[in-house]
């Protein structure tokens, strides 16, 4: 009875993640397939979701397919420019954040919870409170205009707001800075400091002491902070809609975003949503991948 | 319990599920070729997409009628939606609700109606959209029964046949005599069965005279300015499609700015990405507060949003400094919004008594003076707006005639093919390609 009881505690207890998963996952994506492969209505201009997939219809998905590789491929500048933007912040991402975990784990003694508190207190609040700030700071009369023109003493005339992409990368780094700090803290704080003491009896200097033992063994945190920074990233509209307003910096969130707001078209997005979840399962499998690896090497 | 190591995905795993997704790419590669760019996106959205310019007259291919100046139309009223009965009294007790855009009614005069029928206990609960299309989805979801919608005529078709929309009993709104006397007989609407007036609007330019001195409309051809590279990043156009293709068809010389002409469609889709390369756009419906504000100098904006505008000036600007140009004999984009009562809602009677309120003299001007959208009311004269305070001599431009009517573009419903032809120009700028 007891073996019977411990057999089934772990099932029983995931039970409310799957119940979860199969509620707001699957279920959901399983309506935008219906909805990518349905019907428009005539008057409305609304989706008609097809839920028996032996009738799905392939007309939008071919749509948004000849939109990205037709010859009139106006899809690809806002796929390529979101590559090019997320790769952008991604990298200054792990830049800003890797000092400051390294700080955290290593150096910041008593105060590691003061610093820790501080790592995630911009998530105190909201993305949208934060990103309306950033207008204020930005405008052409704004704080980051008064300092560096020195108040008007250097004659600088930048316009932050007038569909600059470094205004947007800076959005998007500044936005998702703190999911890439939390995964790199952990996995530093995990390096054992013995090992680190050990390199350095062995003669390692300071970069060949990072090349070679800090960075491999940070790889975890920096894959899983990759990865929570990249995903979202690459679905974001509300940043460039927020810091730019202008279409020479839309992404594919933006597509996605006035898709669903055009009557007749919500097939549509459900399609670049889909092709979207294609390309990011690449990075997930390979994350599980190498997550599964490195447990079995463990 | 031991942590057993988890199985990695095998190879054959992978080759697997690589098989699986093989028929999926097949059937997107082969979809691909059999569909030609900017086809409808759906069969039953397959229209007449080939017929000539000026759709407006054309019957749409779901059948409803396409309501222009040219081609007015008077609607069916649905068998079992017929008016309410004359003399009944507004149902005591009621929560009439209002659905509308933001910041487009004034509190105040809600507040005042709910004082006004006070004996009836009336509380007024006002939800908002953001597009016509979200709006027509909730008011079709029926999830809230909205007594009156604040809407626009091209999207009237669609909520008569649907059955969304309730025909007036014109018994109870005398105050009709005082709107415009286009809009007692709309070509919309006509013998105005399901609508009255809201407001009229031009669509134009807007900036600020301090941070362009340059006088905009002296242009010979002011819309120009979108494509003048010396206002690089310091301007915008309108967040709505019909509106900034219908401004580049009037830039290119057109009239018909819903057209269904591939050529003329392709040359304002060329224009609109060449504006794209030479001034950068933004794209936003918030000129209201942006050119006050100094966010943008310069904006395509409807002509109320200047004259609202001069409430939003930063400490220290003088208003006097907004300007508008729309074309000063009227020959531009034009257009209006109307109030009808929604068949989902719980207080016919009632919302046939706000209309009526809603066209009284007092309340359409109290309320013009904090939207800064104009009634289309015959006590408001446009020859006296200004000297009577209604307006700012700067922005007198923005002042709306009735005769405009006669002459201005309104932006029609268009048929779905024609319309998905829109959106794929639309897409095509907003991606900025």
């Amino acid at each position: 009875m007891g073996g019977r009881l411990q057999r089934l505690l772990w099932p029983i207890l995931g039970l409310p993640s799957i119940v979860w998963i199969v509620l707001f996952f699957l279920v959901p994506l399983y309506v935008v397939f219906c909805v990518s492969f349905g019907d428009v209505d005539p008057i409305f201009r609304t989706p008609i979701p097809i839920w028996n997939p032996l009738e799905w219809r392939f007309d939008q998905v071919a749509v948004v397919w000849d939109r990205l590789v037709g010859p009139d491929n106006f899809y690809l500048p806002p796929v390529l420019r979101t590559l090019y933007y997320v790769i952008i912040a991604v990298v200054a991402c792990l830049v800003i954040s890797f000092p400051v975990a390294y700080f955290a784990a290593r150096y910041a003694g008593r105060y590691r919870a003061l610093v820790l508190a501080l790592l995630v207190a911009p998530f105190w609040i909201s993305y949208m409170m934060r990103m309306l700030a950033w207008i204020n700071l930005l405008q052409p009369d704004g704080l980051v205009n008064a300092v560096i023109t020195m108040g008007g003493i250097v004659p600088l005339d930048v316009n932050w707001l007038s569909g600059n992409p470094f205004t947007v990368v800076m959005g998007l780094i500044y936005g998702y800075v703190p999911y890439m700090m939390l995964p790199l803290f952990a996995a530093l704080d995990r390096i054992n400091p013995s090992l680190l003491e050990a390199a350095r009896d062995m003669g390692a200097g300071g970069f060949d002491l990072f090349r070679r033992v800090v960075l491999p063994m940070s790889m975890p945190g920096v894959i899983a902070g990759t990865l929570l920074v990249a995903l979202p990233m690459m679905g974001d509209y509300f940043t460039t809609d927020m810091l730019s307003k202008s279409p020479s910096t839309s992404m594919v969130g933006n597509l996605i975003n006035l898709s669903i707001a055009t009557p007749g078209q919500s097939g549509q997005a459900g399609a670049l949503l889909i092709l979207l979840l294609l390309v990011l399962l690449l990075p997930m499998v390979w994350y599980t991948r190498s997550t599964a690896k490195a447990e079995v090497r463990s | 319990m031991t942590n057993r190591p988890r199985r990695p995905v095998s190879r054959r795993q992978v080759l697997q599920a690589s098989a699986l997704a093989l028929p999926g790419a097949w059937a997107l590669s082969s979809c691909a070729r059999e569909q030609p760019i900017g086809a409808p996106s759906s069969s039953a959205s397959a229209g007449d997409a080939s017929s000539s310019a000026g759709a407006s007259a054309s019957p749409s291919a779901t059948g409803i009628p396409i309501a222009s100046p040219q081609n007015p139309v008077k609607w069916p009223i649905n068998p079992g939606n017929e008016p309410i009965a004359s003399d009944l009294e507004p149902e005591p007790n009621a929560t009439l609700r209002l659905y509308n855009y933001p910041d487009y009614v004034w509190n105040r005069v809600l507040k005042n109606f709910q004082k006004e029928y006070a004996d009836y206990n009336v509380t007024i609960e006002l939800s908002t959209f953001n597009d016509l299309p979200e709006a027509l989805t909730k008011i079709r979801s029926g999830s809230v029964p909205y007594d009156v919608g604040f809407l626009t005529y091209n999207y009237l078709g669609k909520l008569v046949y649907g059955d969304l929309i309730r025909p007036l009993n014109h018994s109870y709104i005398p105050n009709i005599v005082d709107a415009w006397d286009s809009f007692q007989n709309p070509w919309y609407d006509q013998e105005w069965q399901y609508t009255v007036p809201y407001t009229v609007y031009t669509t134009g330019i807007g900036w600020r005279s301090d941070l362009i001195p340059e006088d905009i409309g002296a242009r010979p051809d002011p819309y120009n300015v979108f494509w003048d590279t010396k206002y690089a990043g310091e301007l915008a156009v309108l967040d709505d499609d019909r509106e900034v293709i219908g401004m580049t068809i009037l830039r290119n010389g057109g009239t018909d700015v819903n057209s269904a002409d591939p050529a003329t469609l392709g040359a304002a889709r060329d224009a609109m990405l060449e504006m794209l390369s030479l001034s950068q756009p933004r794209v936003t419906i918030t000129g209201y507060t942006d050119i006050p504000e100094g966010t943008l100098s310069l904006s395509q904006c409807w002509s109320g949003d200047m004259i609202t505008g001069q409430y939003y000036m930063p400490e220290g600007v003088d208003p006097s400094v907004l300007r508008y140009w729309s074309p000063p004999e009227g020959n531009g984009l034009i257009g209006n919004d109307f109030l009808c009562i929604l068949k989902g809602g719980e207080n016919p009677v009632l919302a046939h008594h706000f209309l009526n309120y809603m066209l009284t003299n007092d309340v359409a001007l109290e309320n013009f003076g904090w939207v800064g959208y104009q009634p289309p009311m015959k006590s408001l004269s446009p020859d006296t707006m200004v000297a009577d305070g209604w307006v700012p001599e700067n922005l007198a431009s923005a002042v709306v005639r009735q005769e405009w009517f006669d002459v201005g573009y309104p932006l029609l419903e268009l048929p779905p093919a024609v319309e998905a032809e829109y959106q794929a120009i639309w897409q095509q700028f907003k991606a900025g390609a």
